[in-house]
């Protein structure tokens, strides 16, 4: 297994929300966050955060970039097999962090919005221009800042938080805005981050992205880490089985002759083919099929998907995670320490 | 590099980017119009105030082109800032900000001094103007201690107006409420702290305006400290002997110390705990 970089131990941070009352109208109640998150980034992986909105997804990335204080656990920073506990200046030291959706802004030019930044992190202005080169905006290096596109200021924003070579980089959806030849580029540049030995954390609410890029998933609701793993861990976590699905012409066959259960059978019947999804595999099912002479046209075997795995964690629809955000936002999934005042 | 030239370095780029603004350019003519333009008014031989007062010194001269600073650069210092941390905040900026391992004390004094030097640099050079207009119309130079008084006051009215809208800037998400903020505050000390002075005199049974009474003077002169446009009045008032407010020197120092601390106590701390 690769080497922890960092772990976060039951780190958590609620909201403060104002809930004035008529004699006290200060009064402030903490509010949702994140509870008691436990996770290790690894040295040189990509993990991908995954949650619904109002997950925390953000929340997490900010304490781990060192903006928002822990209000309760720890960050442990390991280095050559010794760990420090680590404090906000320290974590912003050693991680660069992409927000979403940076909206840069100004006759300011691009060089000299990102020297800005650089002088907090005693950034040399070739580093800058070497920074520049590498996200692709050499050419507008001069331009003002009210004339980059969405995709250019991304760019700017990835740049920004390469800033001071950090050995953690925090991605809040870092694909929003980006053509799909820059989209295929800024993976290209993830990997040679990985193979620097940088461990980089995305955040990204197109899941199905994800996939081919993340070493390692996290599943979030509610302020909480569910599962985390390899996505056959996270699997495993949530007992979630390879699937089959088969499809062919006509009519679809009776099951039930060559299933020994049909517990785990989903069969969608159109006008001139059929479906079948089969939650459990069926060892020797394809010869049975091909002996009996029915016509099959695909046979694929399906590892489970992010969105399964997401649902099965929060005990959700798909349409409740995806569309429904005042149910997943508001109140914790597990009992945590302290009630709302 | 050490936190201090590093906070100068970063205050330096914020003041540039200020200086050369779009808002700067519309700002400046007004600026030459309300320092050196009253300098040329008042240093007039022939003038005549209101009372049938005429300027005597150069100080008394540069004492009621002060005027300028106060309706016009005082202005121009909440223009220039009312958006320094509300617009970062708005764009995502701030968050990038917040995440870098400078202190975040050392970010927001690099963006008081930023603000502040940034309206500072342009009103000194109209200030030494204006002591020039005075010197060439009067035939006569304020003295060095004059110049140096005349100089520091503004820089720290200056400071305040600036210090009052960051604070202002650094609560609001909106821009148009910071500017609100910073707006109103300027007009509350520019146009309505008389009319405080007068429902105080009143409610204290003090005669209203009198110029030979004692205890209006004192009063007066008192409400004054809780203004900054009064302390930059009574801080010009020290080379001006033939005034006497009754308000000794210490306490005007004091009071300009109070203004200049407190305010900017409180948007460092703000800018400490302030989230994305």
């Amino acid at each position: 297994m690769e080497e922890v970089v960092l772990r976060l131990e039951d780190a958590t941070y609620r909201h403060t929300l104002y809930a004035p009352l008529p004699l006290k109208p200060w009064r402030k109640i903490s509010g949702q966050g994140i509870f008691s998150a436990n996770l290790s980034l690894h040295k040189g992986t990509v993990l991908g955060l995954v949650g619904p909105n109002g997950a925390g997804k953000t929340t997490l990335l900010r304490m781990m970039a060192g903006i928002l204080p822990l209000q309760e656990g720890a960050v442990h920073g390991f280095e050559k097999e010794s760990s420090t506990i680590l404090s906000d200046v320290d974590l912003r030291t050693v991680v660069g962090h992409m927000p979403e959706q940076v909206r840069w802004q100004g006759g300011k030019t691009v060089r000299n919005a990102l020297l800005e930044i650089g002088e907090m992190r005693l950034v040399s202005e070739s580093r800058i221009d070497g920074l520049l080169k590498l996200v692709g905006l050499r050419s507008r290096i001069d331009a003002p800042l009210n004339e980059l596109s969405q995709g250019m200021r991304q760019r700017l924003t990835l740049a920004a938080a390469l800033l001071g070579s950090p050995k953690i980089l925090l991605l809040d959806e870092p694909l929003n805005g980006l053509d799909p030849v820059a989209a295929a580029a800024f993976i290209v540049l993830l990997g040679k981050l990985t193979d620097k030995g940088v461990s980089i954390v995305i955040s990204s609410h197109q899941v199905e992205g994800l996939v081919g890029i993340i070493d390692r998933l996290a599943l979030m609701h509610r302020g909480q880490i569910l599962a985390e793993g390899t996505m056959l861990q996270v699997a495993q976590q949530l007992n979630l089985k390879i699937k089959t699905e088969v499809s062919g012409e006509g009519i679809a066959p009776d099951f039930s002759k060559f299933l020994t259960t049909s517990k785990h059978l989903k069969v969608v019947q159109s006008s001139s083919n059929w479906r079948a999804v089969l939650d459990q595999s069926e060892p020797g099912l394809l010869h049975k099929f091909v002996t009996e002479g029915i016509e099959i046209t695909s046979w694929t075997i399906r590892q489970p998907n992010v969105i399964e795995m997401l649902c099965a964690a929060t005990g959700q629809s798909i349409e409740d995670v995806g569309l429904e955000v005042s149910s997943t936002a508001v109140m914790p999934l597990r009992t945590f320490r302290g009630e709302e005042e | 590099m050490s936190d201090f030239s590093r906070i100068m370095t970063l205050a330096k780029r914020l003041m540039r980017e200020r200086l050369f603004s779009t808002r700067m350019y519309i700002m400046f003519p007004i600026l030459l119009l309300f320092i050196p333009g009253m300098a040329w008014g008042f240093s007039d031989p022939n003038i005549v105030l209101p009372g049938g007062h005429q300027p005597e010194s150069p100080m008394e001269v540069l004492f009621y082109a002060s005027l300028g600073v106060v309706f016009g650069a005082t202005m121009c210092a909440v223009l220039l800032s009312y958006d320094s941390v509300s617009r970062e905040r708005a764009s995502g900026v701030l968050e990038l900000r917040l995440s870098q391992p400078m202190p975040r004390a050392h970010q927001a004094l690099a963006m008081i001094l930023g603000s502040w030097r940034a309206i500072l640099v342009p009103t000194w050079i109209l200030l030494f103007c204006s002591v020039l207009i005075v010197r060439y119309r009067m035939g006569e130079w304020p003295s060095m201690f004059d110049c140096l008084i005349y100089f520091i006051s503004t820089a720290l009215i200056l400071l305040w107006y600036v210090l009052f809208t960051l604070l202002a800037s650094s609560y609001t998400r909106e821009q148009a409420t910071a500017i609100s903020f910073g707006v109103g505050l300027w007009f509350l000390f520019t146009f309505l702290w008389a009319l405080v002075t007068t429902m105080v005199a009143y409610a204290s049974g003090v005669s209203i305006g009198q110029e030979n009474n004692a205890a209006w003077l004192m009063l007066e002169g008192g409400l004054d400290l809780l203004s900054p446009n009064g302390v930059y009045h009574h801080l010009l008032e020290t080379r001006l002997p033939q005034i006497e407010r009754g308000i000794r020197a210490w306490q005007i120092w004091a009071m300009a110390l109070a203004w200049t601390i407190l305010p900017c106590w409180l948007f460092i701390r703000r800018m400490e705990k302030i989230l994305p």
